[in-house]
């Protein structure tokens, strides 16, 4: 599903490169459950955000559903968005003016999803996650693991191919936490949604199936976790 | 004063906005004083006063300063409170002349006594003893320098129409543009009587001549007006017109009467532009406001810090004050180098001599004025506003809600664009009724039709034939005839025309107009039924033609061969006209009679150029055999349809201003959305950001951001509407003649205020709408 071949990213300052990732070369198949690990400033997210296509790589190809999209066009990216990719944020960053039912609606009004498919498909995530209380509620009203609750729902309405998670529990509690891990493992084995998270929690690693070590901008390290 | 310079796209923006406001302010001020100044630099203007005359007729009471010439005499001897009285003519267009130096310039005939209630400023002579002989002449120092240049022209003798030789007795300044007597030098009445005999036997039934009447002290002016308004019948019991006196500084802007009551005129034209400037003003604050307050969120840690540090409430207000002040004062010097750079364009467009009166202590005053009041009003609520933050909260992290703050804001751009849009929507009417007046037919075909003043041998019948014969032949002409009036002018009218069946109670006004041969063809005008003043009927003497509104006016069936009396003669009706435009084309046409030039009777030389002619070369063969006919006289031609341009010069001026003055305040508005749109995408960073990653598309963000927008502008314009209708309405019901008002300036309105308010916002959001979403969501 996603191919990367000798991704570089640098930021050039004065004449002087410094590289943030180097030779990245790795390939993640369909319903794979990825995370990636390292110490802080080690390009983790830059790594993430190159492969959620928010950041250019300055070297190498990219392939998404076998598609070069290392030079790819506005408007097919806004597609990729649409129909592929769900994000879920550390920050959650849900809009604050709109209730949760809103911020979960957001991507299927640009969907252009039916109404009567939109109304189905949030019953649908609020009753699974159980927040059908909270949907009238402002995010400032919600505890941060609601929060993130519905962030992840929010990233699921457009049924995406795979979710890409930057530190998704970096700011809970571990209970809440594991809650969203498991969530996460459930959404992987029983969807078959492709999952990529960047943690820096051993535990919260050995909920997916592979782990990429990633030190300095070079993956030092590739495991299968072992249940 | 940091602050100023650390946010410098914001104080350009903000000073950009005040500058442009004042100075269209100060333009339009300036332009209103001028206004207002008319008249006023005589010393007694206060106690000075124009006599009107009313008169009923057609139903209506037409008010005019025009009186008999016996009228001053009577007042200033036997009218208590009177101190003094004046007649002069209207100013006439005449030939003026040193030795082969020959002009036609403005001159006017006065009485000795005009010199004492009207305090000329003499730069040779005085005004004692003056204009006594009746072979003398007061010249304007302008007319002077053209006439004898550098040397000095006191007592030497100038030559009026190739005739009259007139001792120069003293040379005046000239007169300020803003003064409604228009001439360039002055001559006694006595010569007006010498010249124009019949004058002189005029009774209290003729009005010719205007009479400047001033009173001993002007509180008692109703007393004066109610004891002379019957004096017209009291000397002459034939008489039913009534007299009044027109204060002078009320002679230029109110100028219109109804019912023989002044009411108003100009003045209204002059509300429109004070009100203008006072809204342009106002708009420079409230964007001042709204960029301020927009920004104020950036500001709010400083004041955090500040009223944590112990800063009051107060000196915080003042600080803000101060600023918007300092702002102010950097604007007003902005603005000063707009006015000085725009002046001369202004002037030129209004054909006026508007100056910075720089050593006038009052202009300073109203200068000051303006700067203090900009700056408080501008900085009033952001000062308030910022400094009633709570510091705890301030501190904690500020975030903004949809709050107060902003609500005012959104008050305060519905405020501006309903101002834009009022202002679309009355200037589109302007032109519109301007555009309806000028295509509607005239009654006559104004292209190729050139007019001629009849001077000297032009006069002359003979000539004016042997003029006809020579244009025609060498095909510069198709037609000649001629006019006692200037074919776009108003002049004289009579009521003195009475018919079988008329009531002799009502008075009926016709304009009377003595024409050539060949009149209709050659001005192209259409006859209803009869005939026409031609050569063949030589016995036409006392052949008349009236107008269709004049056959209207008497009611009459089957009008020709029928008889009417016109003072003492006989007349025979032999054909009536088409309506045709004269004087004001926003009215209906006035009832008029026409008749046969036998006499003298001739003012104006019609010409109908040939049409299969080139112009430049009929134009350059007429003004040679005109020479050769007319050799003492400068030619003196004009376009009809070019002088009649000019009657629509205040309604193209009010266009004109209310266009650039519209447009200005449309631009301020721009500069106060960008501002806020600038601040509004600041603000909505994150959200966008996240949007996109959601899938939205550029096109779905602007959407999103200018939605708000367009329903301030909705909203504004559905305040607008009404108001902009009340307003043009008022407006267009001082014409006879006027468009319907149209949804077409209405959708104007809407369409380019949302399409300025999209383009506005759009040049802003764009930018955070292509920004890298990441960039937003990057660090927390
Ligand atoms: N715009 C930029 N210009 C220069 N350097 C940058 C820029 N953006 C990121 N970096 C650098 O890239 C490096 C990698 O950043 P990245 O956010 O990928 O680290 P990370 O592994 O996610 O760290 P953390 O665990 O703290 O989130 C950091 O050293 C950061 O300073
Ligand atoms: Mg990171």
């Amino acid at each position: 599903m996603i191919q990367l071949n000798n991704i570089e990213k640098y930021y050039a300052n004065k004449g002087v490169k410094s590289y943030i990732l180097r030779h990245v070369t790795t390939t993640i198949k369909q319903g794979e459950f990825v995370s990636i690990m390292g110490p802080s400033g080690a390009g983790k997210s830059t790594l993430l955000n190159i492969i959620g296509m928010l950041e250019e790589p300055t070297y190498g190809t990219y392939e998404f559903l076998g598609e070069d999209v290392t030079t790819l066009n506005e408007r097919k990216r806004i597609e990729l968005y649409r129909n592929h990719i769900g994000f879920v944020f550390q920050a959650y960053h849900l809009i604050d003016e709109m209730t949760v039912y809103e911020n979960i609606e957001a991507p299927l009004l640009y969907k252009k999803i039916g109404s009567s498919e939109r109304a189905s498909r949030i019953a649908d995530l609020l009753d699974r996650f159980n927040i059908v209380a909270k949907k009238d509620l402002f995010p400032n009203q919600l505890s941060g693991g609601q929060q993130q609750l519905v962030g992840i729902a929010r990233a699921l309405a457009a049924q995406p191919s795979i979710i890409l998670a930057d530190e998704p529990t970096g700011n809970l509690q571990s209970a809440q936490a594991d809650e969203i891990m498991n969530l996460f493992k459930k959404l992987n084995q029983e969807d078959g949604i492709t999952i990529i998270q960047v943690t820096h929690s051993e535990k919260n690693a050995t909920y997916g199936n592979r782990i990429l070590h990633i030190a300095d901008g070079v993956v030092k390290d590739d495991v299968k976790v072992i249940v | 004063m940091r602050n100023l310079w650390k946010n410098k796209g914001f104080s350009l923006i903000n000073i950009g906005g005040l500058a442009i406001g004042l100075a269209s302010c100060m333009i339009l001020l300036l332009y209103v004083v001028y206004e207002f100044g008319y008249d006023k630099q005589y010393k007694n203007y206060k106690s000075t006063y124009i006599a009107y005359t009313n008169m009923k007729a057609n139903g209506k009471t037409f008010s005019w300063a025009w009186t008999p010439g016996l009228l001053s005499q009577e007042l200033k001897e036997n009218v208590t409170g009177v101190s003094n009285s004046a007649r002069s003519s209207y100013p006439i267009s005449l030939l003026i002349g040193n030795g082969e130096n020959k002009l036609k310039n403005k001159g006017m005939f006065v009485d000795p006594a005009y010199l004492k209630i009207f305090d000329f400023d003499f730069i040779d002579g005085t005004s004692d003893n003056i204009l006594q002989n009746i072979n003398t002449v007061i010249l304007t120092k302008s007319l002077a320098k053209k006439l004898f240049g550098n040397h000095s022209s006191i007592n030497k003798i100038v030559k009026l129409d190739n005739l009259e030789p007139l001792k120069v007795e003293a040379v005046i300044d000239d007169i300020p543009q803003n003064s409604s007597l228009t001439f360039d030098y002055l001559m006694p009445w006595k010569l007006y009587e010498k010249r124009e005999t019949w004058t002189k036997k005029q009774g209290w039934g003729s009005n010719f001549c205007l009479t400047v009447v001033q009173l001993q002290n002007s509180n008692t002016l109703a007393q004066v007006n109610t004891s002379i308004k019957d004096l017209f019948h009291r000397m002459d019991k034939d008489q039913e017109n009534e007299l009044f006196l027109h204060p002078l500084s009320k002679w230029h802007l109110y100028g219109d009467f109804e019912n023989g009551k002044s009411v108003g005129g100009k003045i209204s034209q002059l509300k429109i532009f004070l009100l203008l400037a006072i809204c342009i003003l106002l708009i420079a604050c409230v964007n001042f406001m709204n960029l301020s307050t927009s920004r104020s969120e950036k500001r709010a840690k400083e004041v955090g810090v500040r009223k944590a540090i112990g800063s009051s409430r107060k000196s915080l207000i003042s600080q803000f004050i101060l600023e918007s002040t300092l702002l102010s004062f950097i604007g007003t010097v902005v603005a000063f180098i707009l006015l000085e750079i725009s002046l001369p364009y202004f002037n030129n467009l209004l054909n006026i001599n508007l100056i910075i009166q720089y050593n006038d202590w009052r202009y300073w005053l109203t200068l000051i004025c303006l700067i203090l009041f900009t700056g408080l009003i501008a900085g009033s609520y952001p000062a308030f506003y910022l400094s009633s933050f709570e510091p705890v909260k301030v501190l904690k992290g500020f975030s903004i809600k949809a709050g107060s703050a902003f609500s005012v804001r959104k008050v305060l751009v519905v405020f501006q664009f309903v101002f834009a849009s009022c202002l679309i929507v009355c200037t589109s009417v302007i032109y519109q009724q301007l555009n309806y007046i000028k295509n509607k037919p005239l009654g006559y075909n104004s292209n190729g039709l050139v007019q001629l003043s009849a001077e000297g041998n032009l006069k002359n019948l003979q000539k004016i034939n042997l003029l006809r014969e020579r244009l025609v032949k060498a095909g510069a002409v198709t037609n000649v005839s001629t006019l006692s009036m200037s074919l776009s002018n108003g002049g004289n009218n009579t009521s003195g025309i009475s018919w079988p069946g008329k009531n002799p109670n009502t008075s009926v006004l016709f304009n009377n107009r003595a024409i050539g041969y060949d009149f209709v063809e050659t001005i192209g005008a259409k006859m209803v039924e009869g005939r026409s003043i031609s050569k063949q009927f030589e016995k036409d003497s006392n052949s008349v033609i009236f107008n269709e509104a004049g056959i209207k006016a008497m009611g009459m069936k089957n009008p020709i061969g029928k008889k009417i009396k016109w003072d003492t003669g006989e007349n025979v009706i032999v054909g009536v006209m088409k309506d045709f435009v004269i004087d004001n084309p926003f009215q209906k046409v006035e009832p008029m009679i026409l008749y046969s030039a036998f006499k003298d009777n001739v003012s104006v030389i019609l010409l109908k150029l040939n049409p299969s002619a080139n112009v430049t070369a009929s134009l350059s063969k007429i003004d040679e055999i005109v020479k050769e006919i007319n050799p003492d006289y400068p030619i003196d031609r004009e376009f009809v349809n070019q002088s009649f341009e000019q009657k629509f010069e205040n309604e193209k001026l009010l266009g004109t201003l209310s266009n650039w003055f519209g447009g200005f305040a449309i631009f301020i508005s721009c500069l106060g959305l960008l501002g806020l749109a600038l601040f509004m995408a600041e603000q909505r960073k994150k959200e966008i950001s996240i949007r996109k990653v959601l899938g939205a598309s550029t096109g779905n963000i602007l959407t999103l951001l200018n939605k708000d927008f367009i329903k301030l502008v909705a909203i504004a314009n559905v305040i607008a509407f009404p108001l902009a209708y009340v307003i043009i309405n008022q407006w267009l019901s001082a014409f006879e003649y006027r468009v319907a008002i149209s949804f077409l300036p209405f959708s104007l309105a809407i369409v380019i205020s949302v399409l300025i308010a999209i383009l506005t916002v759009s040049i802003q959001s764009i930018k955070v709408a292509k920004a890298n979403p990441i960039d937003a969501l990057k660090y927390e």
